[in-house]
C-alpha cells in the first residue's frame, strides 16, 4: 500500500500514514487487519515521581516549625514571635517546594504565587507590628517584582528567540527597580536621598544595552562567543 | 548440614564513557537504547526465561545493576534473574533509578519479538548485540534443539566471562595529549511535545541493495550516504522553519565510532567516540555531493587511531585528576549534570547511529525476520536515529517526543528523489 498524499511505501500495519497522517485506504482492497508493531492506547505503568523528595522537604519544613513553635510557648508562655518564622517557612516551601509536587510545574503560575505568599508574610509582619509601610513601600516593591520576573519568566517560555533582547530588557527594568525602592525607601521611611541606586542602575543600564546590542548585532555576538567560549 | 558457601557477587568500575550517563539523567529522560529480534514464531516466555538465566552469569557486565558508591556509581552482578515483560505501550518506557538500582537493563516481549532495553552504561550497540545475540542462540538452542555455532558474534555461554570482555578499553588506549572539546553549537528541532512522555517510532525499510548502489553513486559508505540524507533532510527542515539564510544555524550529525575496529578490544563494555561533521547553511545551498564529501573527509581525518586516542585521552585525564576523583559522588553529580545541561547536546541536531549488517550464523538466520535498533530521544533535543541491516533490508528508526512528523517527511522527500522505494512503519496508528 502507499499513502496517496505524500506517497511513501506503508506496511500492513499501518492503518494511517506515519509522516502525513492521511488515513490509509483502497476502494479495491479488503485489508486484513495486521497486529500492529507495538501495543498502542496503554500508558507506563509507572512514571517516576518525587513523592519521596516531596515528602521529604515537608518533614524538612516541619520540623522548625513545630520547633519554634514549642519554644515560643515554652519561654514567653504565649505564642509571640513564631508567626514570623511560620510565615517565612511557608514563604520559602511555596516557592522552592510546592513547584515540585506537580509533574510539569508551570513557572508562570508558580512565580505569581511565590510573591503571592511573600505578600501575605509582609500583610501580616505590617498587621502584627502596626507598621504603616505595607501600602506605600512593601505592596509596590514586591508588587513589581513580581511582575518583572513573571514577565521574564513568561517570555523565556514563550519565546523561542530574542533570549538576549529578553535579559537586556530584564536587566534595565531591574535597574529603574533599584531606582523605585530607593525613591519609596525616602517616601515611606522618611530617608534622605542618597543616590546609592544610581549605582545599580547605571550597571544594569549598561548590562542591559549591551545584551540588546549583542542581540542585533551577529558580528559582536560571534565575538563574544569566540572569547568567551569554555 | 554443609553450610553454603555463597560466592561474592562480581562487581565493575564503570567505563570512562558510561560515567556521564547516570549524573545526566532527568525526572524523565535516562539514557536507554533498544534492540530488539523479531522471529517467525511467537516467543516461548519459559523457554526464553531459562535462556535468560545462562545468559545473564555469561555477561555480567550488561546483566548488571547501577549501584552508587562515596565517589563513584558501579556495576554489581545481579543475584537473580530479572522478570521477562510484556510489552503494553511505546518503547523505551522511562527507567527509573529505583528500576536502575534493582537491573539496569530489560528483556521483553511482544509476541514474536523480543527486546532488550539498555542503560547506557552497561553497554554500547555492538555489546548490545552481543547479548541479544547470544540469548537468541540460548533461545533457539533450547526452543529447537538446534546447535549454534561459535562465530558472528555467538560465544559458548557456558563458560566463565572473559576478562578481555569486562575490561575499561578507554584506559587502556587513551593517548599522550589530550584533543581540544572546542566545537560549534547546532541547531536544535523543535516542537509541540507529546503529553505523558509518549515516544513515536517511525521505521523506515530500504532494500539493502538499492540503498549501496545509491551510495556508491555517490562514492560513499552506507553510514556517509545516510548521513548525508539526513543532513539535507534538517537541512530542507531548517530552510522551512528560518527562511531568511543569516539567522540559520549549523547542521551537525552525531556519529558514534566503533573503537573496537580501530583498536584490538573485545571488550563488551562501552568503546565508542563519536565523529561530529556538519555543515553550515548560511554559506548556501549545499548539494547531496558536497554533503556526502563533507561526512566523508572529515570521518576520514577523523576516525584514525592517533585522533581517537587523543579524544579519548581529554575524557580519562578528566576522570584520573587525583582532586576530581576524591570529590564525593553528590557532588561530582551535579557538576556533570550541570555541564551536560549547558554543553552536553548543543553540538548536534541528532544522533545517527549505524550498528552495519547484522550478522548470525545460517542455523540462527532463517528463524529470524528483522533486526531493530532504536536510540532513545536526546534530553534536550526530541528526535534521535538508529539504524542497521539484516538481510535484504535496512532499517532506520526514528523516535521522537513531538507530535509533528516534520524531519521524517523531509527525509523521506530526499529518499524518494534519489529514487528509493521506501516502505514506512509506526507505533502510533490512532490520532
Amino acid at each position: 500500500m502507499y499513502c496517496i498524499k505524500c506517497g511513501v511505501g506503508l506496511a500492513d500495519t499501518e492503518k494511517k500514514c506515519p509522516l502525513c497522517g492521511t488515513t490509509v485506504f483502497h476502494p479495491d482492497f479488503d485489508r486484513v487487519n495486521e497486529r500492529p508493531l507495538y501495543p498502542e492506547g496503554k500508558l507506563p505503568k509507572h512514571i517516576s515521581n518525587s513523592k519521596v523528595v516531596c515528602g521529604a522537604l515537608v518533614i524538612i519544613f516541619l520540623l522548625p516549625l513545630v520547633i519554634c513553635f514549642f519554644a515560643d510557648l515554652l519561654y514567653n508562655g504565649v505564642v509571640n514571635w513564631f508567626g514570623f518564622v511560620a510565615g517565612a517557612l511557608v514563604v520559602g516551601y511555596t516557592a522552592l517546594a510546592l513547584p515540585l509536587w506537580f509533574k510539569s510545574p508551570n513557572p508562570i503560575i508558580f512565580v505569581p504565587c511565590s510573591f503571592a505568599a511573600a505578600v501575605a508574610y509582609l500583610l501580616y509582619i505590617n498587621c502584627v507590628t502596626g507598621g504603616k509601610w505595607f501600602l506605600s513601600f512593601a505592596l509596590p516593591v514586591t508588587g513589581t517584582l513580581c511582575l518583572i520576573v513573571t514577565a521574564l519568566v513568561t517570555l523565556l517560555r514563550c519565546l523561542r528567540r530574542g533570549k538576549l533582547y529578553i535579559y537586556g530588557g530584564a536587566s534595565i527594568a531591574l535597574g529603574l527597580f533599584s531606582m523605585m525602592v530607593e525613591l519609596l525607601l525616602c517616601t515611606s521611611f522618611g530617608f534622605s536621598f542618597l543616590g546609592w541606586s544610581v549605582y545599580p542602575l547605571v550597571a544594569l543600564l549598561l548590562l542591559g544595552c549591551l545584551l540588546i546590542y549583542l542581540a542585533i548585532n551577529a558580528t559582536a555576538r560571534e565575538i563574544m562567543k569566540r572569547k568567551l567560549f569554555f | 548440614m554443609a553450610k553454603k558457601v555463597l560466592k561474592p557477587l562480581r562487581w565493575l568500575r564503570l567505563d570512562n564513557a558510561a560515567k556521564i550517563y547516570p549524573a545526566a539523567r532527568r525526572r524523565n529522560w535516562s539514557n536507554v537504547f533498544r534492540q530488539s529480534v523479531t522471529l517467525f514464531d511467537d516467543i516461548d516466555t519459559e523457554v526464553l526465561k531459562s535462556s535468560l538465566e545462562i545468559v545473564v552469569r555469561r555477561f555480567p557486565s550488561i546483566a548488571a545493576r547501577l549501584r552508587k558508591g562515596v565517589f563513584w556509581y558501579y556495576l554489581q552482578e545481579l543475584e537473580t534473574v530479572p522478570e521477562i515483560r510484556e510489552e503494553y505501550s511505546y518503547p523505551l518506557v522511562y527507567m527509573s533509578k529505583e528500576e536502575m538500582r534493582k537491573c539496569a537493563f530489560r528483556v521483553i516481549v511482544y509476541h514474536n519479538r523480543i527486546a532488550v532495553e539498555f542503560f547506557h552504561s552497561l553497554t554500547d550497540g555492538t555489546g548490545g548485540l552481543v547479548f541479544l545475540k547470544n540469548l537468541v542462540a540460548e533461545y533457539f538452542e533450547q526452543k529447537y534443539g538446534i546447535e549454534i555455532p561459535y562465530e558472528n558474534g555467538i560465544v559458548d555461554r557456558k563458560e566463565s566471562p572473559r576478562d578481555e570482555e569486562l575490561e575499561d578499553c578507554f584506559l587502556k588506549n587513551a593517548g599522550a595529549v589530550p584533543a581540544s572539546r572546542k566545537d560549534t553549537n547546532a541547531w536544535h528541532m523543535y516542537g509541540e511535545e507529546e503529553n505523558n512522555g509518549i515516544l513515536n517510532l517511525t521505521c523506515f525499510r530500504i532494500p539493502v541493495k538499492n540503498a549501496l548502489e545509491l551510495a556508491h553513486k555517490y562514492n560513499a559508505t552506507l553510514t556517509v550516504f545516510m548521513s548525508a540524507v539526513m543532513m539535507q533532510a534538517i537541512a530542507n527542515l531548517q530552510k522551512e522553519k528560518i527562511p531568511d539564510i543569516k539567522h540559520r544555524k549549523r547542521i551537525k550529525l552525531l556519529i558514534p565510532v566503533n573503537l573496537r575496529q580501530l583498536f584490538p578490544s573485545n571488550t563488551l563494555r562501552n568503546f565508542a567516540m563519536y565523529t561530529v561533521p556538519g555543515i553550515d547553511p548560511r554559506l548556501g545551498e549545499y548539494s547531496l555531493d558536497e554533503i556526502c564529501a563533507v561526512i566523508r573527509h572529515k570521518m576520514g581525518a577523523e576516525i584514525t587511531a592517533k585522533h581517537m586516542s587523543s579524544v579519548i585521552a581529554t575524557n580519562v585525564n578528566d576522570e584520573e585528576n587525583p582532586f576530581l576523583r576524591l570529590v564525593p559522588l553528590p557532588i561530582k553529580n551535579a557538576v556533570m549534570k550541570a555541564v551536560f545541561d549547558s554543553v552536553g547536546e548543543k553540538k548536534s541536531c541528532l544522533t545517527l547511529s549505524n550498528l552495519g549488517k547484522v550478522k548470525v550464523p545460517d542455523e540462527m538466520a532463517g528463524y529470524i525476520k528483522r533486526f531493530d535498533f532504536i536510540l532513545g530521544v536526546q534530553a534536550d533535543a526530541p528526535y534521535n536515529c538508529g539504524m542497521l541491516s539484516f538481510g535484504e533490508t535496512v532499517y532506520i528508526n526514528f523516535i521522537r517526543n513531538i507530535k509533528e512528523a516534520e524531519l521524517e517527511r523531509h527525509f523521506f522527500s530526499v529518499l524518494r528523489q534519489l529514487g528509493l522505494s521506501v516502505t514506512v512503519e509506526s507505533n502510533r496508528d490512532e490520532r
